[in-house]
């Protein structure tokens, strides 16, 4: 039991960071959509 | 410094990774390059940064190498609540301002800087105190992460520490140079993925070569009693109360997060600082992992130097290819910051400086954008001679630390209070300094009354930290309650306590001086200030009418030249 809470306190934060990371590349794609449909720069 | 006993790249190796990053990310900017770059572009792009775009540029930007360093030292000192006593109040410092965050962009729609705001609002000294608090911020951060890759270099290579400083310098100048904020926010998204990409992958990997789980749970013995407690009192006050005060002002007095303010899409500060609270946690108390994972192997820092922790789990336990990968994610983080903090330093320069107190409604975009550029060559120089020669900066970080504290309540209460006057803010600053100096030097013996003295002002200092905290999420009722509870829990508990821990107490100080001088000198005040007026007094220094498609917040703001 250990073995797994201490597993899964280490485990989470890259877990999270991959789905912040997913969030934030659908985001920059919509934001790169947004920009070309608007006929202005992305940044 | 080379240190056999960590895997060792060759110079060609180390020059071909840093031109494939330094070079890939030059590339990058190319395809944003104008031949002909706009001033409030170069400061704050077109206000209208997506949520993607502008999550990613506020995670990257915050994280910097000292934050793995950092994190990992929290984890092998404190233990098991080490990384998140580093991480977690680092990443709150992201989402404590946010609301605040709403409050400028609502009084200032096209402000470049968190100044120009305190400009419009009280004149110029309140705003050249809050600059140079930027300027002296971002000086420091530079340095700080010239010297980590000066030290990565030096570590991992043959080449020398100061190769390693002028290699970084001159890279993160050569991409931000020309195109000043569109440059930072763009790369800092291709950093980040890569950041993000490598921290999600070295984690796991260094946990599995040490032996997975098991291993760590194996090595609980070598941790004593406190850093085995999730809850632990010494991490609490060592680590996480002195990070606690300073969410707030870390936020303040960082000119690189009044930026992103001003340059994402109105309707998406929210949920860009959400996400960039979310992420930086993530990645930060993720890489602290390591140091905890460290300890449980009872593994000693090469040389005493807590630095050395992670490459030397990362060099013991995995391949070299992974060393490569943990090459790039330190000199991407510090990239992230380094090229943040130029652009901030070229805003407050071409901005605060010269558009506010040297061209006086005179200014003209072509020279600010010149001075913008010319401050970045000169920031990148003193960074690299401060960060070669090693400079103690450590009464600096100390005054720069206090300034941001003692800002905090006059800025803040400035934007929402019409009665806050100028006098009132510089008056409020340069008490608390002065009183924070007497506590944290200890000119005084911090015993008796004095200690008392102190001790009562530290309360309130507590307690305006917890009521500007609620007061930016729940409102001015429920802040006033808690913070009126926090400090009188404080006065409770930290009288004849908090005068032995005399940091803490120092940087209460500044908070509960600053607020106390603020708020009577305020009182004492019969005017009232028009918030309306910041919008007139605050607007772009190009003319976009002609031209742009940008749109103004909640109405545009004329060319400044025109306002005057």
């Amino acid at each position: 039991m250990q073995t797994l809470i201490y597993g899964s306190y280490v485990l989470i934060w890259p877990a999270l960071t991959l789905g912040v990371l997913a969030l934030i590349c659908r985001a920059v794609w919509r934001d790169m959509r947004a920009a070309d449909a608007d006929e202005r720069d992305l940044v | 410094m080379n240190d056999p006993d960590f895997y060792q790249f060759s110079t060609l190796t180390v020059l071909l990774l840093l031109a494939a990053f330094y070079g890939g990310t030059y590339l990058l900017t190319l395809t944003i390059r104008k031949p002909q770059e706009d001033t409030d572009a170069y400061m704050v792009s077109n206000h209208r940064i997506g949520f993607g775009m502008g999550a990613a540029s506020m995670t990257a930007t915050w994280i910097w190498a000292a934050s793995f360093y950092a994190a990992a030292t929290s984890g092998y000192t404190y233990g098991v609540s080490g990384p998140l006593h580093y991480g977690l109040w680092g990443a709150l410092m992201i989402l404590f301002i946010y609301p605040f965050g709403r409050r400028f962009r609502k009084l200032a729609p096209n402000a470049h800087t968190l100044g120009e705001l305190i400009h419009a609002r009280h004149g110029a000294s309140s705003q050249l105190i809050l600059a140079l608090s930027n300027i002296l911020g971002s000086v420091i951060s530079l340095m700080v992460n010239f010297t980590a890759a000066g030290a990565l270099v030096a570590v991992l290579s043959p080449l020398s520490f100061q190769a390693g400083v002028i290699i970084a310098g001159v890279g993160v100048l050569g991409y931000t140079l020309w195109s000043g904020f569109r440059a930072s926010v763009l790369t800092d998204f291709a950093q980040l993925v890569a950041l993000m990409a490598i921290a999600i992958v070295i984690i796991p990997a260094v946990l599995f070569a040490m032996g997975g789980p098991g291993a760590m749970v194996a090595g609980l013995d070598n941790l004593t009693a406190e850093q085995s407690n999730l809850f632990s009192m010494t991490a609490i006050l060592e680590q996480g109360a002195p990070f606690f005060v300073a969410v707030l002002a870390y936020a303040i007095g960082n000119q690189t997060i009044s930026q992103r303010l001003f340059a994402v899409n109105e309707n998406h500060i929210k949920p860009t600082f959400i996400t960039a609270t979310v992420g930086y946690g993530a990645i930060v108390i993720g890489l602290g992992m390591i140091g905890l994972m460290a300890l449980t192997l009872g593994m000693e820092p090469m040389n005493g130097d807590m630095n050395n922790l992670i490459p030397q789990m990362v060099s013991s336990y995995l391949p070299p290819v992974f060393i490569g990968l943990f090459f790039i994610l330190v000199i991407g983080s510090l990239s992230s910051t380094a090229d943040s903090d130029l652009s901030a330093l070229s805003a407050i320069m071409m901005a605060d400086v010269y558009g506010k107190n040297i061209a006086r409604g005179k200014a003209d975009p072509k020279r600010m954008l010149l001075i913008g550029r010319l401050t970045m060559v000169v920031a990148t120089m003193v960074g690299i001679v401060f960060a070669s020669f090693s400079l103690d900066i450590l009464v600096m970080l100390v005054f720069v630390g206090a300034l941001w504290g003692a800002i905090v309540f006059p800025v803040i209460a400035s934007c929402f209070w019409d009665r806050v006057t100028n006098a009132a803010f510089t008056t409020s600053v340069l008490v608390a300094m002065g009183l924070f100096c007497v506590a944290r030097f200890e000119l005084v013996p911090l015993a008796g009354t004095a200690g008392l003295f102190f001790e009562v002002l530290a309360s309130i200092g507590g307690g305006i930290i917890i009521a500007l905290m609620v007061f930016g999420f729940c409102g001015r009722r429920l802040g006033a309650i808690a913070g009126v509870l926090a400090g009188l829990a404080m006065l409770v508990f930290a009288t004849g306590f908090l005068r032995d821990y005399t940091v803490l107490l120092a940087s209460l100080t500044a908070y509960g001086a600053s607020t106390l001088v603020c708020t009577l000198m305020s009182l004492a005040s019969p005017q009232r200030f028009d918030f309306d007026s910041i919008r007139q007094r605050v607007g772009d220094y190009d003319d976009h009418q002609a031209t742009d498609e940008r749109p103004a917040p909640g109405g545009a703001a004329p060319a400044f030249a025109e306002q005057y």
